[in-house]
């Protein structure tokens, strides 16, 4: 939110509506109406002076109607625009009885009760959708007495009441008598997944968000007892399986399978009784619990039919937008220009709306100029640092997140004790935009000339500090953070005080470095504006026509005869219908010969360089002459994945011989109207889900797109007339018309049996499979199913071959289950450890061909905004050389791998030399150097060692 | 060496030294999942654990730390590719000045965590506290001191002889 209310390229109307859009795409004019704030939202500072003095109270919004707020009010502590809002229906205006105290009481008259609502027309050239979610009303599940049982909430609300910063602080307590509830139950799919409720997907994030809660219940209420109704747990995320496990094992959370049929209160004591039927008994049963949460489904926004009629776009009945192509293009809209991300197509974690929207952003950005942006000229003022050192500290509260542990105010008045430091203060949240200008009104004020923010953590806001800073004229590295949240409050919330002992010890030793702290001066550099794309499968593919459209010359690099990868093998996709052949050769139509070059059976030899100047030298993968060397200004990696080939006797495996992989079923349906196995005809077909996935061997997380291909096949299998049997842990069907299709497989007669990894079906038969066994809860009996084929369902896995070379010249981190790890695992999804290197598709977890899409024009779009200019800035924290004490031993040229250091001679003698270019930083050079010569800046030795002075020998000092 | 009876109710002060790309990502990825551990290090960061230098862990010693934990990444996952992997040569040498020096060689630690290894962090701090508290005090506790303010001014004011 942060970075958009401050983007120089961004203007934000909030309160804002689309009346009407005509045009076409490239030249839409878009009528809008601004709704009056009443407040005038480039002078408001935030103040609250107005929001005191108001005299009506009225339910707060935000925290779901459980907190209260006044007629005048922020939304919440971190709203952007900051500026206060009044609400129309609840203020008391002129009308009937004069109030108007909040337009007396602001100081820079910002309140304006006379603010008419204004009309204004727009020019755009595309339109992104991204209008989210509202949740279904749990009422209308009658049965489950949501709001006629004060303690039944839905998920919403707890998430209000378990927010620090929540109407309760924090504390989670029984409506009905404030106390800390002994049991807690949840619900899961309250309207999702039924047909009844004409919600017929799956919400796809409240299984995730169920456990997320359970556990943070755990923590607060050791004791409690804690269940989780489900009907499937789909943990289908990367690393999601491994965070379910986790719960599994040491949340002690009851997950139970089934869905509760009632609710019943006990009017006496407000607990609750579930009435639900247990599966391994088929008994109804009766359950008391003292709370229970409703994970209600997701529903598209409110207004969503009315929009996509101004839009002229197509929603679905349920008002979720319709993509042109749910599998082939999910962005694009049904009408040219407008694209589409988010939940506003159909539910979806964080992880793959970001991935979408920066991929609508890629889309959008086609219909505006090439991609050179303007140069925009800012005025920094001059700052003066001269003088002795003054150190500001600001002590950040971020809500209750820091300040429910530490003692804050204790913190303020310990760093205005410290040496140097002529100011402190404490922030609610200093990162908020308003406190941005108060932090840089500070700066002035005092003349600061170093600064401590005592924050959270600097990995994510060292940079937006640093901006605060630069604003002003004081050089961005004169700033160092204190990370009292993530490594201090967050980590010890049980124990207070010596959380705050400890934060008084960060702080000291923050100011020790900061006093230490030099300014440093970025240089700038010239960009290459070509791109390589190795992988040429659908994600890579994608990519590079994206990248093509928004005219930048892309080099893909295919190892095999063919681009397409595996997509090239599927025999149909879901929900179009078309095979992967086709959905391949559409794509090769909209490749640009001129802007793409595609090199075939080509490898990687060598990548040198850095971001905006890589080297790329190519090889032919079969001998093949003229190897090619390239300059690129960025690199996408798409090597995709393997899949996981089970070993000799696993489920049988090359045992029997009528026992496959479901990559090989497909290829033997190829041939659409007949099926013959064996030169048989076939009457029964299992496939055993999981093979690979979610376990010790293979994949720790589920591979994601085994249960729905699983299910498209059955269906293809039963309308041979084949008996299918599907044996699943969980069916994951995530995607929105997934869920269609299986309850399509189970009309059409395809069997699912539920199995655990403890009990697997056992294989029957000598020298062919014939059937497989399992135990039937209900009646406690084996059961056989007739087996004459039995399909494995195998899951994905990195590809190490593929993975290991390209970490021969790139060293892109791996996470735990050996797929390349992201930046960030929501806020970066295709971004890597390295600047200028990119990653898409399944080399960073398994994923189906919609999301890898996704991804696909994800990446395009950061690529996009990195090489978008004509140079970037160099981090300037690299080594220097102390040239009177290097005596020239070349120790540091051999340490340091990139090449940065070479020997010069100077003044008859030979002295290292640093080329800034190259240095990254990482002062291994700084560490072999036998004389001390090498120091890095903004690590130096001095600072280092300055921080640990303050944490050891100064403490009772001051 | 005076042997050392381990102090009860003893807290000791022990230096991490975090890389900005694994082993930070990964204490700050404790406290985003709320794991608890105790609150006796102080985590201080570098870019890459190549830049510790067996000289930045005796200056901690000398300056009364009990324990010193040097983390990185795993030597395929260093984000300098050969950072981590010359750390471990570098504390090779570190081993051998410690037992030079005569001191518990449990004092000090490299581990190789990854950012997606916070679970990990809390475990080596953990243990990490618990034998460095069974350890006792650093036997180095007092060889360096402060001078008080007054005696600073006192030098600066006194001639260099
Ligand atoms: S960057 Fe983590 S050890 Fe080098």
């Amino acid at each position: 939110m942060m970075d958009v209310g401050r983007h120089p390229h961004i203007k934000l109307f909030t309160h804002t509506e689309v009346l009407e859009v005509t045009g076409k795409a490239g030249n839409f004019k878009v009528k809008i109406l601004h709704r009056a704030r009443f407040v005038d939202e480039n002078e408001c500072t935030a103040c609250g002076d107005c929001a005191e003095v108001c005299p009506v109270v009225a339910p707060n919004e935000f925290d779901e109607g459980l907190g209260l707020r006044r007629a005048i009010y922020s939304p919440f502590s971190q709203a952007v625009p900051s500026a206060y809002i009044r609400s129309d229906m609840d203020c008391l205006g002129t009308n009937p009885i004069a109030c108007g105290k909040c337009v007396e009481v602001c100081q820079k008259k910002c309140v304006n009760l006379d603010m008419p609502d204004k009309i204004e027309v727009l020019e755009v050239g595309a339109i992104i959708v991204a209008t989210g979610i509202d949740y279904y009303d749990p009422r209308e599940a009658s049965e489950y007495g949501y709001t006629r049982f004060q303690n039944v909430v839905n998920s919403i609300e707890l998430e209000r009441l378990l927010s620090p910063s929540g109407p309760s602080g924090g504390k989670l307590v029984r409506f009905t008598d404030q106390k800390p509830p002994k049991r807690v139950s949840f619900i899961q799919c309250v309207g999702s997944r039924c047909i009844r409720r004409d919600i017929p997907y799956c919400s796809r994030i409240c299984c995730m968000n169920a456990v997320k809660s359970a556990l943070l219940i755990r923590e607060m209420y050791p004791d409690a007892q804690i269940d989780i109704f489900y009907i499937d747990i789909r943990a289908f995320g990367k690393g999601f399986e491994q965070f379910y496990q986790r719960a599994l094992q040491e949340g002690n959370i009851n997950f139970v399978r089934g869905k509760p049929s009632r609710l019943e209160e006990d009017p006496k004591t407000g607990d609750l009784i579930i009435l639900s039927e247990n599966v391994e008994t088929g008994k109804t049963e009766r359950l008391r619990t003292s709370m229970v949460i409703l994970s209600e489904a997701v529903v598209p926004a409110a207004n969503s039919h009315e929009l996509a009629k101004v839009l002229g776009a197509r929603t679905d009945a349920r008002g979720f937008f319709l993509p042109k192509d749910a599998c082939g293009d999910p962005i694009t809209s049904t009408n040219e220009g407008i694209y589409l991300c988010g939940c506003s197509t159909g539910p979806k974690d964080i992880t793959d709306s970001i991935a979408e929207a920066s991929g609508a952003a890629v889309r959008a950005a086609q219909y505006l100029s090439p991609y050179k942006l303007p140069e925009v000229k800012e005025e920094i003022p001059d700052y003066d640092i001269s003088g002795p050192l003054r150190v500001g500290v600001f002590v950040c509260h971020c809500g209750s997140n820091i300040a429910g542990v530490l003692d804050v105010d204790m913190l303020k008045i310990y760093a205005a004790s410290l040496p140097d430091v002529v100011f402190s203060d404490n922030l609610l949240f200093a990162c908020a935009e308003s406190t941005q200008r108060l932090i840089q009104e500070k700066i002035l004020e005092n003349k600061l000339n170093r600064v401590v923010v005592a924050a959270c953590t600097p990995r994510t806001h060292e940079p937006i500090f640093r901006e605060t800073l630069r604003k002003v004229g004081l050089n961005p590295y004169l700033l160092e953070m204190a990370n009292i949240r993530d490594q201090c409050s967050w980590v010890h919330g049980m124990n207070p005080v010596s959380a705050s002992a400890k934060a008084k010890d960060l702080i000291r030793m923050a100011v020790a470095k900061a006093r230490n702290l030099e300014p440093l001066e970025q240089q700038e550099m010239e960009i290459g504006h070509n791109v390589m794309v190795i992988g040429g499968g659908i994600s890579g593919l994608e990519t590079a026509i994206q990248l093509a459209k928004r005219d930048y010359t892309v080099y893909l690099v295919e190892k095999s005869k063919q681009v397409g990868g595996w997509v090239k093998e599927l025999r149909i996709l879901y929900p179009s219908g078309m095979s992967g052949q086709e959905l391949i050769d559409t794509k090769l139509k909209e490749i640009n010969k001129e802007k793409i070059k595609i090199f075939t059976e080509a490898a990687i030899e060598n990548i040198s360089g850095f971001v905006g100047n890589f080297e790329v030298t190519l090889r032919a993968a079969n001998g093949k002459p003229a190897p090619e060397t390239l300059q690129v200004g960025a690199i996408v990696i798409a090597t995709g994945f393997e899949l996981y080939g089970p070993s000799k006797g696993e489920f049988g495996y090359q045992k029997y011989p009528n026992i496959i992989t479901n990559m090989e079923l497909e290829y033997l349906l190829k041939p659409q109207d007949k099926f013959i196995f064996q030169n048989k005809p076939l009457k029964h077909v299992s496939f055993i889900q999981c093979v690979g996935s979610r376990g010790p061997d293979g994949l720790p997380e589920c591979s994601r797109y085994c249960c729905q291909a699983a299910i498209k096949q059955a269906i293809a299998l039963q309308k041979m007339g084949i008996q299918a049997t599907v044996f699943n842990r969980d069916i994951r069907v995530y995607h929105h018309e997934a869920e269609t299709m299986y309850r399509e497989a189970r009309k059409l007669g395809v069997t699912f049996i539920r199995y655990t990894p403890e009990n697997p079906p056992k294989l029957v038969g000598d020298k062919q499979l014939k059937a497989l066994q399992f135990r039937e809860p209900v009646l406690k009996k084996d059961i056989e199913v007739p087996t004459d084929l039995l399909v494995l369902s195998v899951g994905m896995r990195p590809s190490r071959k593929s993975i290991a070379e390209i970490q021969r010249f790139i060293k892109v981190p791996l996470g735990m289950d050996g797929f390349v790890l992201e930046k960030h695992p929501k806020f970066g999804p295709v971004e890597t450890n390295i600047e200028g290197v990119f990653i898409c598709g399944c080399i960073q977890g398994p994923k189906d061909i919609s999301d890898s899409i996704g991804q696909a024009n994800a990446v395009a779009a950061k690529v996009d905004a990195l090489l978008a200019r004509s140079t970037i800035l160099m981090e300037p924290i690299t080594s220097v050389i102390n040239e009177e004490l290097c005596r020239g031993c070349g120790t540091c040229v051999d340490v340091c791998e990139f090449g940065a250091i070479s020997l010069q001679e100077k003044e008859g003698a030979q002295v290292a030399l640093v080329n800034e270019a190259l240095c990254k930083g990482c002062g291994t050079c700084a560490t072999y150097c036998p004389t001390g010569a090498i120091d890095i800046r903004h690590f130096r030795d001095q600072q280092i060692e300055s921080m640990l002075k303050a944490f050891l020998l100064e403490e009772d000092r001051v | 060496m005076a042997k050392k009876i381990p102090v009860k109710d003893f807290e000791p002060k022990i230096v991490v030294f975090a890389c900005n790309w694994c082993s930070y990502p990964a204490a700050d990825a404790a406290g985003i999942n709320r794991m608890q551990y105790p609150p006796n290090v102080r985590i201080i960061r570098t870019m890459c654990m190549g830049r510790v230098n067996p000289g930045h862990v005796l200056k901690a010693f000398e300056m009364g730390a009990d324990g010193v934990l040097v983390s990185g990444c795993h030597f395929e996952d260093c984000h300098y590719s050969f950072g981590a992997r010359k750390a471990a040569e570098q504390y090779k040498k570190l081993e051998q000045i410690v037992r030079m020096l005569g001191f518990e060689k449990e004092r000090i630690r490299q581990e190789f965590i990854s950012a997606a290894e916070f679970p990990k962090f809390v475990k080596v701090v953990r243990e990490m506290v618990e034998q460095v508290q069974k350890l006792g005090p650093t036997p180095l506790k007092g060889v360096r001191k402060v001078p008080s303010r007054k005696q600073v001014e006192s030098i600066m004011e006194s001639p260099p002889s």
